[in-house]
């Protein structure tokens, strides 16, 4: 451990808060930021600055609150909480702290006397590491320094302690140096004497083996029963201040302790870098190839899926969603299983090609952005469907599991809805860049994002179907992350973004998206390089450049069979689909003509003749006899049935009383065509025929249920999501740097008016009505969902009542820390203020803990009745 | 990626470019591990089964050479899944054994325990094995050896069978250096085998037991004649019927040292057990009273080789006969692994894997099979016939259709424009055989003709005093017809394929001026004959056999 030239008492450095230096609070530093790093608080740590708090110390407050810390260390990744605890238990043990305090405390600053200098991780590079988080805490005032500038002295945030709980780094709790008793004496700050704990010689057996269980955590121990030798041992250790008992039943070894028996350090193991999968890589080609193919693969379904809802359009369900029976339809047309079609189907209804069409009953129906599907090419469509992915807050993996009333979640159901999805979507693409070519599991990346942010650990499955979505949609191939992938990578976390990723409220995002929309309205016309040059993410290039070539010629051959030895082109691949039958798809495409599929292709109006001609243009070999017969002979039976449609018929046993009537000029609005002597068809229903033949003079019976509606059924409507495509498909914050700067002027203005800004709530409320209904409106805006708050504790509803409430709650804090008195009106349970002066001891959990040194008695009172805090005239 | 000829799918589906300048040299590498599925024109389709990787590991191959082999002539980057897959498919192959143990006999023996674990653990093997040696090691019921492999071969887990054979009863045979002429009169000819024969016998012998995959008319007789001089022992021949019992009988005199004497027949008429017995598979599925009653031949003398002819025919009791027979060598015939019946892993298993395989097209290449021209021709039925189809029960549809009177006048019309050639007509009704006979004045063989007759009937028509033969579908196995040059098909089983590719076979073999071979089928338009039609010409178009279809009415202008 490096040797700190500050002068270390053994018994007065312990209490933060001595020397001229501890005059200074986290509120002064906070206030004495430079703006931008004001800006720069505000940007890493959003929650801060909605609704906008009202002073400076407001912020200061707020930033120290248990509810934005704890949002806050969510983000954290595991090397920046190793930092935090260590600076947490330094503060107290060791004062003041320095980086390089830190940095060998955690573990990476080279060699230390227990023998972990081997680490790998330790070094130069650990050492830059650790400072670097160091850093970045201190801007998002995690960590505050209370030192003049050149003489550092880290400090915790206020609070911070709460949030990490009791036990930071595994270590006991801190005693002063007052209450040390027994011969245990520090062990020197340079390490030289780890066991310098001289008293252990003397202890009985079993001692050493008592401690060394406690060393590293958790520093409780169960008492042994009595009468035993390990509890002769225990008995010994708390006899030498070793140990302290914490209650009847258990021992605690005291932080002090158990920072010398670790040699100083607070962490046995730095976890500088996310932990490494150990796989066999996969080849960079061979990824891409089989995104590629995957690509494709999904744009086919898609394509199955649009087409098999035009046909039939499914119902919705009345709670919404897809009925499992059509979930069931869907997954049997598309030849894949549930949960894929569960998947392919919420991928279709998110990038708008399906939608339900609003009818009574309402029915699942292709949008017109269906239409523009059907002109793009493939690279397009697949560009459509991943920048609608990128932005989707869908979770398919859960449909078709049941929620706690035991109905089956639906797909397309509003309860599939996630807002976090976007995010962990960004986490799982970069942990999979994070390891270039390594096919991750769900297991593996589970573990980095552990690493990324241990205190928001993503349920498995969340990352499971994450990865299944992006294997299915090519952003992975053969389990490693391809060129696709890293677009879409590129697309959901912006340059500007940090490793926590915020995700779709990236500029760059929304950019990227409409570069995907851009690369769609072009689809088959432009060049792709007319594109803007500094466009940041073109999903279309991206999967351009992983898919083969496009092959124009299909090898026809003598047993009906074509092989397309490679991806067909556009057109081609509209020929075959129309006039054979894929029977394996991949790497090439193989096709079988047989007289059904040579029917289709007839039915949509070509001739025999036509058909032939471009398959020969587009065979390198001539035709061969077999299918020109199979054509030939397929043409000539297709007439031999024909089926039309008519409204209404007219029949007649007498040949005569029909005669004339199909010319007669004045019947011509009815479409009358002869089908048989005695048969004349009409265009028009029954009923119009009826009346038309009667006004003629002709009396007719009407037969069987008249107005019935014969052939086939119309298109039904689309529903027109054109107008929605125009404006961004994702909400892209309103808060930008500009509107933080806006809001530090505010706030320093604020400071300037009001001085200290030490008043009791001076017309809070309504003076900030303005400010705090922009905020709220900035929070809808952002798309925060409307139970983000639900997990805010009182004092959250207190800050929303009133923002200056905050300075209340930072005086109480400020008091407790320091020790000393303030004046609080209380409102009791019938409104009645009272006003007392109290210590306050702890501000935690909506609660404030204090001692009542007049009537010697401690209470505890919820915030919200707290009405005003006075800081006490000394 | 490389440039080359072959497509990986990942459903497991290999394609060939045939026209890619590394073709062949593609086609040679992976036809060890890779089934041929389809041979037409421009893109041949091998598939990777589990079979035919293990069949490559009975080769000694290895994944990682199969592997290799996909990497290096794949046009595009193999799908990983499938590479993947390969590698654990082929790992499973040998890591249980079947080997001879000095003091407990035969034993299974795993390289790996927790799959010895998990095989003893499934129901099926139940029975089959005794004792628990050790961890690696159970004794296996000498009896049941082959029941276990057709058991481990089910569970995934195929069996290496290592624990050798019987030597058999050594009796001496040789390959004679000049054939006896067929005719009296004619001079002996020298000949030797051809080289793909050669290598059929090799492969066989080397890995012991199997199955040689030759087209027909590519001589497999021949190949079982030299499997048995390599073997020298005495040799018990299974084939399909009293006729091919009498060719064999008189090839193997033709071409070997063997003697009339030293061969037997053993069928429904003959019942001589000799150093080289000849049975029928019909005589050994014979039951009375519920017994097999000829089973004893299996073990009438000490046989070192058993060779099946027509693999893909064996009927399901000889391949229970075979499971008692594992300690013999056992060689299989046939032209293709396709079993109507998909009971190709009892083959795998019991016969054992493939030991040689050549493409029909490459020994037609090589000259050894007559190429040969197929065309479909299609009738149309008189709007009578037509209407009395239209309405029959759907059992009758297909008689109906295949028996059109019309076809006699097409049938007519085709052997007419071949005067000078053999012409064979094969039909599956008899009634219609009949009237085709009287009406092309052509003599008639079905099932009820005496083999005497018969074997009059197949002289007279090689010397070619007969030119024109009805047959049912006794012609449809193992009858020598060396000059028959063209045949018409009239009727058939529905949609057999292999049915097709016997048929084809009956023109295949290699003509003395070397004139094209034509087939002909003769199906009734738009109805089911149509179908079942289509069903086999698939196959043959598949076996790369380029047929065309003209109708009835234009069959003048074919030629």
């Amino acid at each position: 451990m490096a040797s700190t030239p500050a002068p270390r008492g053994t018994a007065s450095a312990d209490a933060p808060g001595d020397g001229p230096a501890a005059r200074r609070t986290f509120s002064d530093t906070i206030r004495e930021r430079p703006d931008e790093a004001l800006v720069a608080l505000l940007r890493e740590r959003p929650d801060l600055a909605s609704p906008s708090p009202s002073t400076l110390r407001s912020l200061a407050a707020r930033a120290s609150s248990r509810t934005s810390l704890e949002r806050a260390l969510a983000r954290a990744d595991a090397p920046t909480l190793q930092v935090l605890e260590t600076v947490l238990v330094l503060e107290t043990e060791r004062p003041p702290v320095t980086p390089a305090d830190v940095v060998a405390a955690v573990g990476a600053g080279g060699p230390v006397a227990d023998g972990a200098g081997a680490d790998p991780e330790g070094g130069p590079d650990g050492a830059t590491a650790v400072e670097r988080r160091i850093a970045a805490a201190l801007e998002q005032a995690l960590l505050w320094d209370a030192g003049e500038p050149g003489t550092p002295d880290l400090r915790a945030v206020p609070g911070l302690g709460e949030v990490l709980g009791p036990y930071p780094a595994g270590l006991g709790p801190h005693r002063d140096a007052g209450s040390r008793q027994g011969s245990f004496r520090q062990a020197p700050d340079d390490g030289t004497d780890p066991d310098g704990i001289a008293a252990l010689d003397d202890l009985p057996p079993g001692a050493r083996e008592v401690l060394d269980a406690l060393t590293w955590g958790p520093p409780v121990g169960v008492v042994p029963p009595a009468g035993s030798a390990p509890r002769r041992a225990v008995d010994a250790l708390v006899e030498a201040g070793l140990l302290q008992r914490a209650d009847a039943r258990t021992v605690v070894l005291p932080r002090d302790v158990g920072l010398a028996l670790r040699g100083g350090r607070t962490h046995r193991d730095p976890r500088l870098e996310p932990p490494r999968a150990e796989v066999r890589e996969v080849p960079a080609p061979t990824a891409d190839a089989e995104a590629a193919s995957a690509a494709l693969e999904v744009v086919r379904l898609v394509d199955a899926l649009i087409d098999l809802w035009d046909e039939a359009p499914p119902s919705v369900l009345r709670a919404g969603g897809l009925g499992v029976r059509d979930v069931r339809r869907a997954a049997q047309a598309l030849g894949v299983d549930e949960a894929t079609a569960a998947i392919v189907v919420e991928l279709a209804a998110s990038a708008e090609l399906v939608a339900d069409d609003g009818e009574a009953p309402p029915s699942y129906v292709p949008t017109t952005r269906a239409d523009a599907w059907a002109d793009a090419d493939e690279a397009d469509r697949w560009a459509m469907l991943a920048a609608a992915w990128a932005a989707s807050r869908r979770t398919p993996w859960r449909a078709g599991s049941r929620d706690d009333k035991g109905t089956v979640r639906a797909p397309l159901s509003p309860d599939l809805h996630r807002a976090w999805v976007p995010r962990l979507r960004a986490q799982v693409l970069e942990a999979l860049a994070g390891q270039p070519g390594a096919p991750l599991t769900a297991a593996d990346v589970l573990a980095v994002l552990a690493w990324r942010t241990p205190r928001a650990v993503p349920p498995e499955a969340a990352v499971e179907g994450l990865l299944r979505e992006a294997a299915l949609l090519g952003a992975t191939g053969a389990g490693a992350l391809a060129g696709p992938g890293r677009a879409l990578l590129a697309l959901v976390s912006g340059p500007a973004q940090g490793m926590a990723g915020a995700g779709t409220d990236s500029p760059a995002f929304a950019r990227g998206v409409s570069a995907a929309a851009h690369g769609m309205a072009g689809a088959g016309s432009d060049d792709p390089r007319e594109r803007d040059a500094d466009e940041p993410v073109d999903l279309v290039e991206a999967l351009r450049a992983v898919l083969p070539a496009e092959v124009e010629e299909v090898l026809l051959q003598g047993d009906l069979t074509g092989i397309v030895p490679g991806r067909p082109s556009r057109p081609l691949a509209r020929l075959l689909e129309r006039t054979a039958d894929a029977e394996s798809r991949g790497a090439a495409t193989t096709v079988r003509f047989s007289a059904s599929s040579v029917t289709r292709a007839l039915d949509l109006g070509a001739t025999a003749d036509e058909l032939l001609a471009e398959l020969a243009a587009r065979s390198p070999v001539p035709v061969p006899q077999p299918l020109e017969y199979l054509v030939r002979d397929t043409a000539r039976r297709h007439a031999a049935l024909r089926v039309g449609s008519a409204g209404s018929y007219v029949r007649a046993a007498d040949p005569a009383v029909l005669a004339g009537l199909a010319e007669d000029p004045r019947l011509a609005s009815l479409g009358l065509v002869r089908l048989a002597p005695t048969v004349l068809a009409a265009a028009v229903p029954a009923a119009e025929l009826h009346a038309a033949l009667r006004e003629r003079g002709l009396l007719a019976a009407l037969e069987g249920p008249d107005g019935r509606p014969l052939g086939r059924l119309r298109r039904p409507p689309r529903v027109d999501r054109a107008g929605r495509r125009a404006g961004a498909p994702v909400a892209t914050s309103a808060v930008t740097d500009d509107g933080r700067r806006a809001l530090v002027e505010r706030l320093r203005a604020a400071e300037a008016g009001d001085g200290r800004g030490r008043g009791p709530f001076p017309g809070t409320a309504t003076g900030n009505g303005g400010a705090l209904g922009a905020s709220r409106t900035t929070a809808l805006a952002a798309g925060r969902r409307p139970d983000d708050d639900a997990d805010a504790t009182a004092v959250d509803r207190l800050r929303s009542m009133s923002a200056a409430a905050g300075d209340a709650l930072a005086l109480l804090r400020e008091a407790a820390r320091d020790g000393e008195q303030v004046w609080v009106e209380l409102v009791d349970a019938h409104g009645t203020p009272a006003r007392r002066k109290l210590r306050p001891l702890k501000v935690e959990g909506g609660r404030l803990r204090a001692l009542d040194p007049a009537r010697e008695a401690e209470l505890t009172v919820a915030v919200h009745r707290i009405a005003a805090v006075e800081p006490a005239e000394p | 990626m490389t440039d080359g000829p072959l497509i990986v799918q990942s459903d497991k589906s290999l394609l060939l470019e045939v026209d890619h300048p590394r073709a062949e040299a593609a086609r040679r590498a992976i036809a060890p591990f890779a089934e041929l599925e389809r041979a037409p024109e421009h893109v041949h389709t091998y598939r990777l089964t589990n079979l035919g990787l293990w069949n490559a590991r009975a080769a000694g191959h290895d994944a990682e050479q199969v592997v290799d082999t996909l990497i290096e002539f794949s046009r595009y980057p193999v799908p990983h899944a499938l590479l993947v897959d390969v590698a654990e498919t082929m790992s499973r192959y040998g890591r249980l054994q079947l080997v001879s143990h000095p003091t407990h006999g035969l034993v299974l023996q795993a390289s790996d325990r927790a799959v010895l674990a998990e095989v003893l653990k499934s129901k099926r093997t139940a029975g089959l094995v005794g004792e628990r040696i050790d961890d690696e090691t159970v004794v296996v019921h000498r009896s049941e050896r082959g029941h276990l492999k057709q058991v481990l071969v089910k569970l995934g887990w195929p069996a290496e069978d290592l624990a050798g054979y019987v030597d058999g009863e050594k009796h001496p045979i040789a390959l004679s250096e000049v054939a006896a002429p067929r005719t009296p009169g004619d001079e002996p000819k020298p000949w030797s085998m051809r080289p793909y024969q050669q290598q059929a016998v090799d492969g066989f012998w080397h890995g012991g037991s199997g199955v040689v995959v030759l087209p027909c008319g590519a001589g497999k007789t021949i190949v079982g004649a030299g499997a048995m001089a390599k073997s020298g022992t005495t040799t018990l021949i299974l084939v399909t019927n009293t006729v091919s019992a009498r060719q064999w009988k008189d090839e193997l005199v033709r071409r070997t040292t063997l003697t009339e004497d030293e061969i037997g027949e053993y069928s429904g008429t003959r019942k001589e057990i000799k150093p080289v017995t000849i049975a029928t598979y019909q005589v050994l599925t014979t039951k009375r009273k519920g017994v097999y009653s000829h089973l004893e031949l299996l073990d009438a003398r000490d046989w070192g080789l058993v060779v099946y002819d027509e693999v893909h025919l064996l009927p399901a009791p000889i391949f229970r006969m075979t499971a008692d027979l594992q300690a013999r060598r056992r060689l299989g015939l046939t032209a293709t692994l396709v079993r109507e019946d998909g009971r190709e892993d009892e083959v795998f298993s019991l016969i054992g894997p493939k030991r040689y395989d050549a493409p029909w097209k490459d020994i037609e290449a090589q000259g050894y099979i007559a190429p040969a021209d197929c065309v479909e021709v299609r009738l149309t039925l008189p709007d009578h016939e037509r209407m009395v189809y239209a309405t029959a029960e759907p059992e009758d549809k297909y008689r109906l259709a295949a028996c059109a009177p019309g076809k006699n006048k097409v049938v007519q019309q085709i052997v007419d424009q071949h005067p000078d050639d053999q012409v064979l007509v094969i039909g599956q009704y008899l009634d219609q055989l009949e009237e085709l006979s009287a009406h092309l004045d052509a003599p008639l063989i079905t099932g009820a003709t005496t083999v005497r007759e018969r074997q009059r009937l197949f002289d007279a028509f090689r010397s070619g005093e007969v030119s024109r033969l009805v047959v049912s579908k006794v012609a449809n196995f193992s009858i020598d017809l060396p000059e028959a040059s063209v045949a018409i098909q009239v009727s058939g089983s529905f949609g057999s394929r292999q049915e097709e590719a016997q048929r084809l076979g009956r023109v295949m073999r290699p003509k003395a001026d070397g004139r094209t071979a034509h087939f002909y089928a003769v199906v009734a338009r738009d109805t089911v004959d149509q179908e079942f039609a289509a069903h086999r010409q698939r196959f043959l178009a598949e076996q790369g056999y380029a047929y065309r279809i003209v109708d009835a009415e234009e069959l003048d202008e074919v030629k």
